[in-house]
C-alpha cells in the first residue's frame, strides 16, 4: 500500500513519529530522489552519499516545511542543492586545464550499464554538455515530468525562464545527437 | 541523422546501479538519524555532569570547613575534659616527656601544630594557653629563657660539674669547656 503524502507529513511533524516518516519518505521518495541526483552527479558513489545527506537534511529541517507546498517539491529543492554543492566540490578538485564538459562526460562513459543503448548514452552525453540552468530544468521537465510551476519552487526561477531553458537545452541536444551520433 | 525528436525517445535509466543500494541508504541514514539524537542527550549529561562536579566541589568544601571548625572547637574541650582528669604527678609527666623524647627523631620532627598545642595543655597558666594560642607555636619564647638562666643559677659549680659527667659529652659544648 502506497503511502500518501498527508500521512507522511503527519508522521513526520510529530517527534515521537518522526523516524517511521523518515523511513516511510524514504521509501516513497528514495528511487525518484536517486535518479534526479544521479543524473546531475552521474557518479554512482557521490549520488548515493548525497541522497544520504538529502535524507538527514530533510529529517533535521522537516519543521522548515510548510503545508501549503509540496512535500516532493520541497526534497527535490534539498536534493538539488546538495547535488549542485556536490559538483562545485568536484570542480574544485578538478584539474584546471581539463575541459568540465570533457571531464563529465567520461564520467557518464565510465557509469552506464554495459548492456545500454548507443542512443541514451549521447543523450547523456548532451546533457552534460549543457549550462547548470539548463540541465537542471530539462532533466526535471523531460525525465520527472514536472510542472514548471513546482520546478520555478525549485530553483527559484521564473515559469517564463524555465520555459525558454527548456527549449534552448532540447534545441541543444538534439544538435549534440545529430552530430556525434552515427557519424 | 536527420529528423531527431528527443520526445520520441523512451526514458531510461542507463547508469549502473549497485546491489541493495536503498536498503543500504535507509541503514545509513537511520544510524545518522540516531547518532544526531543521542548528541544533545549527551550534552544534557554534560550539563548534569558539570553541575554535579560544581555541586560536589562547593559541597566537598564546606564539609571541610565545618569539619575543620568542628575539630577546632572539638580541642578545647579535649583540654577541658584533661583538665577534669587527676592531675598528674610531676614524676608522670617526666616519665611521659623522656618516653616521647626516645621514642624516635623522626616523631620529633613530624609533630604537627595540633600535637604542640596539645603539649601546652599541661602547663600551668590554661587560660594563657587558650587564648594566646599562635603564640605557642613559637619554638622557644625570651620567657622561657630567662627561666632557663635563672634555673641553670640556682646550681652551684659543684653541681653543674656532676651533672655534666654525667651527662654525654655533646660537641656543642666543647666551646665553653
Amino acid at each position: 500500500m502506497k503511502i500518501k503524502d498527508a500521512e507522511i507529513i503527519a508522521l513526520m511533524q510529530n517527534p515521537r513519529t518522526l523516524e517511521k516518516g523518515t523511513r516511510a519518505l524514504m521509501d516513497a521518495y528514495q528511487s525518484r530522489l536517486y535518479w534526479h541526483i544521479r543524473r546531475i552527479i552521474v557518479d554512482g558513489d557521490l549520488a548515493q552519499d548525497t541522497l544520504q545527506e538529502t535524507f538527514i537534511k530533510a529529517y533535521q529541517n522537516f519543521h522548515q516545511f510548510k503545508n501549503d507546498s509540496q512535500l516532493y517539491t520541497w526534497l527535490y529543492r534539498i536534493a538539488t542543492n546538495e547535488s549542485l554543492q556536490q559538483i562545485n566540490k568536484l570542480k574544485k578538485m578538478q584539474k584546471t586545464d581539463e575541459d568540465p564538459e570533457y571531464y563529465m562526460q567520461n564520467i557518464v562513459a565510465d557509469n552506464v550499464q554495459s548492456d545500454a543503448e548507443e542512443i541514451q548514452i549521447f543523450l547523456q552525453k548532451a546533457i552534460q554538455s549543457l549550462p547548470e540552468k539548463q540541465k537542471l530544468v530539462f532533466m526535471m521537465r523531460y525525465y520527472d515530468d514536472l510542472p514548471y510551476e513546482e520546478i520555478s519552487k525549485i530553483v527559484d526561477m521564473s515559469v517564463g525562464t524555465l520555459k525558454t531553458n527548456y527549449h534552448y537545452a532540447k534545441q541543444k541536444i538534439e544538435e549534440y545527437i545529430k552530430e556525434n551520433y552515427e557519424k | 541523422m536527420k529528423d531527431f525528436d528527443i520526445e520520441k525517445l523512451e526514458r531510461r535509466n542507463i547508469y549502473k546501479v549497485p546491489d541493495n543500494l536503498f536498503e543500504n541508504i535507509q541503514g545509513k541514514v537511520m544510524s545518522e538519524i540516531s547518532e544526531k539524537k543521542k548528541a544533545p542527550v549527551f550534552k544534557l549529561n554534560w550539563a548534569y555532569a558539570a553541575a554535579a562536579s560544581l555541586a560536589l566541589i562547593f559541597g566537598s568544601t564546606f564539609v571541610y570547613n565545618s569539619y575543620s571548625d568542628s575539630d577546632e572547637d572539638v580541642n578545647p574541650t579535649s583540654t577541658l575534659a584533661d583538665n577534669q582528669s587527676a592531675p598528674k604527678t610531676e614524676s608522670e609527666i617526666a616519665y611521659e616527656t623522656l618516653k616521647s623524647d626516645l621514642t624516635s627523631v623522626e616523631n620529633i620532627n613530624q609533630r604537627s601544630e595540633k600535637q604542640q598545642i596539645k603539649t601546652v595543655v599541661y602547663m600551668p597558666d590554661q587560660k594563657d594557653v587558650t587564648t594566646t594560642k599562635p603564640q605557642t607555636v613559637k619554638p622557644v619564647s625570651k620567657q622561657t629563657e630567662t627561666q632557663m638562666a635563672e634555673y641553670l643559677d640556682s646550681f652551684s659549680s659543684s653541681e653543674i660539674a656532676e651533672l655534666a659527667n654525667n651527662s654525654t659529652q655533646d660537641v656543642y659544648l666543647d666551646l665553653y669547656n
